[in-house]
């Protein structure tokens, strides 16, 4: 944990020091860097997989986390169970002594033309990308309004803001979420509760188009301003301007993290 | 270190419309991060007592009495800056006017007030950019963050001047960000909502009740953001606009304080 007694006086608000933060989706490269951000910020985490079959990398997260001086405890789980999540908001409170702080990292990428994606894949990419995280604002969002507030950043994609060819489900559950957001962040404005969304540019992380050979991944990244993806830790500074109460008047808002490519489009 | 990243150790900071409110706040915020301040406004009196609250967070500060609207001050109080300080890492336009038509139908707004309001809220920041860019480019880093309004991105009944100006810093703020990309030099824009200064604002925007949030900004509120984007915290940042409403711009659709529907 960081030395929060030399903390400059400007840099109070950004401290997490002491407070109980829960990450779902803590084995994505993304979620992984939420959660050590949180943990070096001085929250206490608990860690949620998106699925199961992640032990070993949630295991990983949470020793890095608590390598930073605070506690951290992982839970395998299937973001697209509501009980599971239901269960993981208890376990955070019971573990942490709190829940002030979500950050939901959750991602099922399908790129594919519209005439190909059958019912069980349109299923499969609007669960995964929005029924769970509907899900888990419901589940954990109930524990954080019953607790008498909170802060949550949900981690999405420039998708959320524009169309890709190819990719028209997945946007749209990507803009589903968007939107999601401001109505939440409206409804729950005067129960001290916020959400805001971190929206990462093209990332380099595993199973990108952006990283296969071919034409696609070659045009895209000299396409984008600086030229190059966006490094999961490039997103630490915005998760944690959002998550900590140096954003206190801040909600229903969008960061995109993406080197200025929505400027372009 | 997270933490780390967001201090401002060593950097200098201009600050336009220094002197009060939003300005004064980031200046101060900026201070006890660590950076030392250049202070421009109109006013001297209010740029001194900036001055003094900066000192006494320790840090340095220079007072340039400057009318950002015209190009030659601009231009010399870049040069006071780099002449002081030998460098300019931030460059925070802040500095803007209501209308002194506000509220007038529009056949009662003069060329003067119209042209003065341009001229401070938008030709400032062009200004400016094109004064420090130039150093920014030498140093190969540098961060612009331009300050426009909820109402760039909304109308207002006898809006014209500031909607207008304010909508024009967000698109200012979009081409640098596109055209300095490849130099490490970042720009974005904070679009604060209501944020009132006196009382009588407060009167007008009827203490904030309306804002979704519960309340109406406070200038302090402004800081944390400034100094994140100002800081190596925000470097894949760029071109972003962050709206800091209290949830305002979220919504718009229904009256503030009703939803269709039982409550719960």
């Amino acid at each position: 944990m960081a030395d929060q007694k030399n903390l400059p006086p400007g840099l109070r608000d950004y401290s997490l020091a002491g407070k109980a933060a829960l990450v779902v989706g803590a084995e994505h490269p993304v979620g992984r860097v939420a959660a050590l951000t949180l943990a070096e910020a001085g929250a206490n985490v608990m860690l949620a997989s998106q699925d199961v079959g992640a032990d070993e990398s949630l295991k990983q997260v949470a020793k890095a986390a608590q390598a930073l001086g605070v506690k951290a405890a992982a839970r395998t789980q299937r973001a697209s169970i509501r009980a599971d999540l239901a269960a993981t908001a208890d376990r955070a409170v019971a573990e942490l002594g709190g829940l002030d702080i979500l950050v939901t990292a959750l991602d099922a990428p399908l790129y594919a033309p519209v005439e190909t994606i059958d019912d069980s894949a349109y299923d499969r990419v609007m669960d995964e990308n929005f029924k769970a995280v509907w899900m888990a604002l419901q589940e954990i969002g109930r524990v954080m309004l019953q607790r008498g507030g909170g802060s949550i950043v949900t981690i999405t994609n420039v998708m959320a803001e524009r169309g890709v060819p190819n990719a028209s489900l997945y946007c749209a559950a990507k803009g589903a979420v968007r939107n999601l957001v401001r109505a939440l962040a409206l409804e729950w404005a005067r129960r001290k509760v916020r959400i805001n969304l971190l929206e990462c540019g093209w990332t380099e992380e595993p199973g990108s188009p952006a990283l296969e050979a071919g034409e696609f991944g070659e045009r895209l990244v000299k396409y984008l301003p600086y030229r190059r993806l966006l490094k999961p830790e490039e997103i630490s500074g915005a998760l944690l301007y959002l998550a900590s109460p140096a954003s206190s008047f801040v909600t229903g808002e969008a960061i995109a993290v993406d080197g200025g490519l929505l400027c372009r489009v | 270190m997270i933490l780390d990243r967001f201090k401002l150790d060593g950097k200098v900071a201009i600050i336009t419309g220094g002197g009060r409110g939003l300005g004064r706040a980031m200046a101060v915020r900026f201070a006890n991060c660590g950076a030392d301040i250049v202070a421009a406004s109109r006013t001297l009196d209010q740029l001194n007592e900036t001055k003094a609250l900066v000192e006494a967070a320790g840090r340095k500060c220079l007072v340039v009495p400057t009318d950002v609207g015209r190009s030659a001050d601009v231009n010399a109080m870049v040069a006071a800056a780099i002449k002081e300080f030998g460098r300019i890492d931030v460059m925070v336009n802040n500095a803007g006017i209501g209308e002194d038509s506000f509220g007038k139908p529009i056949d009662q707004i003069t060329d003067d007030e119209w042209r003065r309001g341009i001229d401070v809220n938008l030709s400032s920041q062009f200004f400016c950019a094109r004064a420090v860019i130039p150093h920014m480019l030498k140093a190969g880093r540098g961060k612009i963050i331009n300050v426009a309004s909820g109402y760039g991105l909304r109308g207002g009944k006898h809006n014209y001047m500031y909607a207008c100006s304010k909508g024009a810093v967000l698109q200012l703020t979009r081409s640098l960000a596109l055209t300095y990309a490849d130099n490490n030099i970042q720009t974005n824009c904070i679009v604060p909502g209501i944020f009132p200064h006196n009382e009588a604002m407060m009167k007008f925007f009827k203490g904030g009740k309306f804002i979704p949030i519960g309340r109406p900004g406070n200038d302090e509120d402004v800081g944390p953001l400034a100094v994140f984007l100002a800081s190596d915290a925000s470097d894949h940042i760029n071109g972003e606009l962050i709206i800091i409403d209290g949830g305002g711009l979220a919504g718009g659709i229904v009256p503030t304080g009703v939803a269709p529907g039982k409550p719960a």
